[in-house]
């Protein structure tokens, strides 16, 4: 019984980890490509609203009362307002609240001569896997409360990696049907874009994951940050970490490979015939990719939840432990997802045959090389 | 009722849903998505069996990888919906199908309550990722040696057969393409 | 048949099912005219004979049973391959994909 409750609250905690990196996501975006380009961005909305002002005109209260009252109620509504207003200027307002309020009452279309079923069936093949692969993912060290141990995790699978794995195979099924029922060229042509891209890359993806994998003995992700206490994953095998962060960013189709995106090319791309909640759908779930790759990243090549110098200030095993492991697995997990962000937005992209050209000929051949290696290492027992 | 059987309960009535609408399905892309859904089925029905390893490869390879093939298939190829078979297969192929299926079940149930032979290698079925690959790479390296010639030779021949046939080469080089010969420029 | 509550172990039951959608698939593939669908019933029976694998080996507590289903997925996989790229190339020489189309050979 008791397992229920914490699983519930588990469940309920890792969606509001999922939702607020995806939004946190969405914002750096929006403000870092204005930074970026050397443009100020969203700082309307909340910026300039006025601040509601207490009057006691008409009220029967003496006036020697009333004044200074009126005074310190209408202090206090502005200082309540500030924070709202230095949010609007920062444009927080403008992407959570703003787009999503247009997103959600826009008119919604479903483009004639598709298949409504396949068309409202998309968006939710491209987000489920997205929230599904969270599950395995541990969030924070093992903690103790009330001699009841707690492993934070959803789901505790021995192949975590592996469900890894499959849900990345998944996500390729949103795209497709995307791309198919805009029933037009342009969403045809970047819907297949997108899968090839994404069924090349899955390759790379794998060698490197198994090289990762051979090193650490375990597909068990706890035990891999486990593993990774004094010296991080990246400083025993660079090649592998290098690898697998190219393959994450052609798999979200982020950076420079979002040809399927194409903003200048393609209209949208695959989703060019979705408005409404649907792009937003879609739009979440390629942020909650950005969080999950990041999260990958940073579990299995950067130490997790250890830094050299904050491990021993708790004691483990307490819940404060895994508060404090559980914000610098954050604080990597933004620095890593502002990396990708501000690399989307710096680099040009690949023309297609450029990005075939790299996931096969170049990326599978070194990850296979890395394998090799990486086996004869563990072999003859480093 | 205990869970293995409410588990059981659920995945045989999403299985055999899946496989009805894959057969009686007019759209052949609602076909390969009741497909997808069996496929899926499957996997959760092989991790309630204890083959942890081969719920996880069921959905990297099948769904991932040859069901998205399929999919491109059909879209490209833009298969539409077919008629009605003729009622004369129905019934011919409802009586074989049905037949068959009874000649199978009453042949598990013959052996349903069979007890395992006495000289039976009783090793762990825990099928985990380890003990899968210490009998695979042990006992069964051959096989696998020559599975993965055989799909060496599938790639080759998918991408023989996918090929377009050119006698002559290509039509024309990337110069001949791109540069103007100078009597069709201005003058 | 007597009701599977506490007779019949749960492993014969998953076995039993493999049978009903073998069967299932079986028709299919007799019904279907396009390749396309009657591929997809194959793949179908296939992963009904995987299942009575699993099953069977869960049975005997023998890991056999599950490398051969290790090797099965891989055939399927291949043979899917290759099936598709014959079933565009004889898309691309008649335009059709019917099984009866394909019929040049017969007397």
């Amino acid at each position: 019984m008791i397992e229920l409750v914490v699983l519930l609250i588990k469940l309920f905690l890792v969606f509001n980890v999922i939702m607020g990196l995806a939004s946190i996501c969405t914002w750096i975006e929006r403000k870092g490509s204005a930074l970026i380009q050397d443009r100020i961005g969203a700082n309307r909305a909340g910026a300039e609203i006025p601040v509601p002002q207490f009057s006691a005109v008409g009220l029967p209260i003496w006036g020697f009362i009333a004044k200074p009252a009126v005074a310190v109620i209408n202090l206090t509504l502005r200082l309540a307002f500030i924070p709202l207003k230095v949010l609007g200027v920062l444009g927080v307002i403008n992407t959570l609240v703003c787009d999503a309020v247009k997103a959600i009452t826009k008119e919604d279309f479903v483009p004639e001569g598709t298949n409504k079923i396949v068309h409202a069936l998309a968006p939710f093949m491209a987000v489920f896997p997205v929230f599904l692969a969270f599950a395995v993912i541990p969030l924070a060290p093992d903690f103790t409360v009330f001699d009841y141990k707690i492993r934070p995790v959803v789901a505790e699978v021995d192949a975590g990696v592996l469900f890894f794995l499959a849900m990345g195979s998944i996500a390729v099924y949103g795209v497709v049907f995307a791309g198919w029922c805009g029933n037009n060229k342009f969403a045809l042509l970047g819907g297949l874009r997108a899968t090839a891209q994404m069924i090349s890359y899955e390759l790379a993806m794998g060698l490197s994951i198994v090289a990762a994998v051979v090193t650490y003995g375990t597909f068990d992700l706890y035990e891999i940050v486990e593993k990774q206490n004094p010296v991080w994953g990246v400083f025993t095998q660079p090649l592998t970490a290098l690898i697998l962060f190219i393959v994450g960013m052609a798999e979200t189709k982020r950076g420079p490979f979002d040809l399927p995106e194409s903003e200048s090319e393609l209209v949208a791309g695959y989703f060019t015939e979705y408005s409404g909640m649907k792009f937003l759908v879609f739009w979440l779930g390629e942020f909650a990719e950005i969080g999950l790759f990041a999260l990958i990243i940073s579990i299995m090549f950067f130490g997790g939840w250890h830094f050299p110098g904050l491990d021993s200030i708790f004691e483990k095993g307490t819940w404060m432990a895994a508060l404090l492991g559980h914000a610098i697995l954050m604080g990597k997990v933004i620095f890593f997802s502002v990396l990708q962000i501000v690399l989307r937005w710096t680099l040009p992209r690949f023309r297609f045959d450029q990005l075939m050209n790299l996931g096969w000929k170049i990326l599978l051949p070194i990850s296979m090389v890395n394998l090799v290696i990486y086996s004869t290492l563990k072999l003859s027992g480093f | 009722m205990t869970t293995s059987l409410i588990v059981f309960a659920v995945c045989a009535a999403l299985a055999i849903v899946s496989a009805i609408g894959v057969v009686a399905s007019r759209n052949p892309v609602y076909s390969a998505l009741f497909l997808l859904g069996n496929l899926l089925t499957m996997a959760v029905m092989f991790a309630a069996l204890n083959a942890h390893f081969l719920a996880v490869a069921q959905i990297i390879v099948y769904a991932g990888a040859i069901m998205v093939l399929f999919l491109f298939v059909i879209m490209l190829l833009n298969v539409k919906t077919e008629e009605r078979a003729s009622p004369l297969l129905v019934v011919i192929g409802g009586l074989a199908a049905v037949s068959f299926g009874a000649a199978l079940l009453k042949s598990y149930a013959a052996i349903a309550h069979v007890a395992l032979p006495a000289g039976a290698v009783t090793g762990s079925n825990n099928g985990t990722v380890k003990a899968l690959g210490l009998d695979l790479f042990t006992n069964y390296v051959f096989p696998f040696e020559v599975a993965s010639l055989l799909i060496i030779a599938a790639i080759v021949g998918a991408v023989m057969l996918s090929q377009k046939l050119r006698p002559h080469g290509p039509d024309k080089t990337l110069a001949a393409q791109v540069v103007k010969p100078q009597e069709q420029g201005v003058k | 048949m007597p009701l599977p509550t506490q007779d019949i172990p749960i492993e014969m039951l998953y076995v039993g099912l493999s049978a009903i959608l073998f069967s299932i698939g079986a028709f299919g593939f007799i019904l279907r005219r396009s390749s396309i669908l009657a591929f997809m019933c194959v793949e179908l029976m296939l992963n009904a004979a995987n299942l009575a694998l699993v099953g069977f080996s869960q049975r005997a507590q023998n890991l056999d049973g599950q490398i051969a289903v290790f090797f099965v997925m891989v055939v399927a996989a291949a043979e899917a391959a290759v099936g598709l790229a014959i079933i565009i190339s004889v898309f691309r020489a008649t335009r059709s994909i019917e099984t009866s189309e394909s019929a040049l050979l017969r007397w």
